[in-house]
């Protein structure tokens, strides 16, 4: 393996350099897979619209099992791969970084400790990051393996920390290359290159250890060991039906009465007081006589009252709940509404095929499912923006 | 069958079913009761006019939600056109060349009626009035 591993390099210019293969094949795919899925992650759920969250999941379901991979290879990979290569003590850091202020820092083959307790910090945030994006989307969006286990209360508690943590990924990320550039520099050996092509020039004084080659039949193994207990927890998961999203059935004279003038809305639309105010003042709903036969009003009452929102945990339902004061029989004036259609240039909703801001279900394609996923988002004729 | 025949059967289907599609029994009920309230109310009233029909349609009236001054707010001024609500609810064409089952149906009548005058005129119609439009959309 020293053979391959190591290469005396074409006339270094002072002292005699050796090229090392310090990053393996799998190290180095982790990593740019990694900050690709990261990249993704971060313009998907901090900048692009909201029916970019199918690619935020998808982007952070790949770095649950970049990060079990990283954990496997940690034990089995490549010398400069393995933890327990780069586990520095507290002491060995604090002499690294004084050294990086002096300029004059020792070198190091692998990860140097500065860089380690980065790598370990890193892999700390994106598992909470994890973690918390998945009980968000199970709670709030009633999505992912938790749906059928996390509430929408904890779903949305967990949300500003998940937030928090984004920005602290962005900021340690920046830390991380501006670490590599001074790095890089003072060395005199590009990070960046030696992370694409695997070999890193090092001065043939420093004393390198025999390296120890990765294990991949072991790694695959203890991989394998892992994916099945997951795929078990998985599958006992997804058993659960998500929480808090009852079977809607169909009431055909709420369908037919109240969708003659306008899109039947979901009941969880609306808390039971205002579905009971807007059904008692029928003669005057929004400025129209809807005007019904007290046995069909009675039906339709009874229905909008079982199904209003205090009967759902969905992010809609929990978030329509909060009506305007001064309106509260407006789906549309509803602070969350408000707000979350803030952005959207009122010559949208003027479009034909949507007509008005009551008509959901024109850019809402599951509107009459009351889940609202922002996936099912499609503006017709664009967001305008 | 007697070719001679033939032209002749045709000719008087397409009549009946002409008829047939224009007085349809349930239409023709629901007026003559309006005419009789029509008489009851005023006793000059002789029939109901296809044009004083069409000009209430087209008419801006006040006393309603003013958003909606006219029945073309919602239904345009083409009554073979599909119409639509404030909240954006396509309404299928009033005219009875377009939908067979215009003014067949009593309650549906009444209660739309009802509803759509006080919107627009801020009062129920008179029955002049609603035959007057049944005449007019059944000859659209």
């Amino acid at each position: 393996m020293t053979a391959i591993d190591r290469k005396r390099s074409a006339g270094g210019p002072v002292a005699p350099v050796l090229m090392v293969r310090v990053w393996d094949l799998p190290i180095r795919l982790f990593h740019w897979i990694l900050v690709g899925s990261v990249a993704t992650a971060l313009i998907t759920g901090l900048i692009a619209p909201e029916w970019w969250k199918g690619v935020h999941a998808a982007a952070g379901y790949l770095v649950v099992l970049l990060l079990v991979f990283r954990l496997v290879w940690g034990v089995f990979g490549g010398e400069y791969s393995r933890v327990a290569s780069f586990a520095y003590s507290p002491r060995q850091v604090l002499q690294h970084l004084r050294g990086l202020l002096l300029l004059r820092p020792p070198h190091y083959i692998g990860h140097n400790p500065a860089g380690a307790v980065m790598i370990f910090a890193l892999l700390a945030v994106l598992t909470g990051l994890a973690a918390t994006g998945l009980i968000e989307l199970g709670g709030e969006e009633k999505q992912g393996p938790l749906a059928g286990v996390v509430g929408y209360a904890l779903g949305n508690s967990v949300k500003p920390v998940h937030k928090l943590l984004a920005f602290t990924l962005i900021g340690m990320a920046a830390l991380h290359v501006a670490g590599v550039l001074v790095e890089s520099v003072v060395t005199r050996a590009s990070l960046i290159l030696a992370m694409i092509t695997g070999w890193k020039p090092i001065a043939a004084s420093l004393p390198a250890p025999e390296p120890r080659s990765a294990r991949p039949i072991a790694a695959a193994l203890a991989l394998a060991v892992i994916a099945l207990p997951a795929a078990a927890v998985l599958a006992a998961l997804s058993r659960f039906p998500p929480t808090g999203l009852p079977i809607l059935p169909a009431d055909p004279t709420y369908a037919q009465e109240c969708g003659a003038c306008h899109r039947p809305f979901h009941p969880s639309l609306l808390p039971r007081a205002s579905w009971a105010a807007l059904m008692a003042a029928l003669d005057d709903h929004f400025g129209e006589d809807a005007g019904l036969p007290a046995a069909e009003a009675q039906q339709i009452g009874a229905y909008l009252q079982t199904y209003a929102a205090e009967a759902w945990d969905t992010e809609a339902a929990r978030r329509f709940a909060v009506t305007s004061p001064d309106q509260p029989l407006r789906i549309t004036e509803t602070p969350y509404w408000r707000r979350k259609h803030a952005q959207i240039d009122p010559a949208v909703f003027a479009r034909t095929a949507i007509g008005a801001r009551s008509n959901c279900g024109a850019c809402h394609r599951d509107a009459d499912s009351g889940r609202f996923d922002d996936q099912a988002i499609n503006i017709p004729g664009g967001n305008g923006s | 069958m007697n070719k001679a025949f033939q032209l002749p059967l045709l000719a008087a289907a397409v009549v009946f079913l002409t008829a047939a599609a224009v007085a349809n029994p349930a239409r023709e009920a629901i007026l003559a009761a309006l005419a009789t309230q029509a008489k009851a109310a005023d006793p000059t009233f002789t029939a109901f006019s296809s044009e004083r029909g069409a000009a209430f349609w087209n008419a801006d009236h006040t006393g309603g939600n003013p958003e909606l001054p006219s029945c073309t707010s919602c239904h345009t001024k083409d009554p073979t056109a599909e119409g639509k609500t404030r909240a954006g609810k396509a309404i299928a064409p009033m005219a009875v060349s377009q939908k067979a089952d215009r003014f067949t149906d009593q309650e549906k009548v009444t209660k739309w009626f009802d509803r759509s005058c006080k919107n627009v005129l801020g009062r129920v119609c008179t029955p002049i009035e609603e035959g007057d439009i049944i005449t007019y959309l059944s000859g659209k």
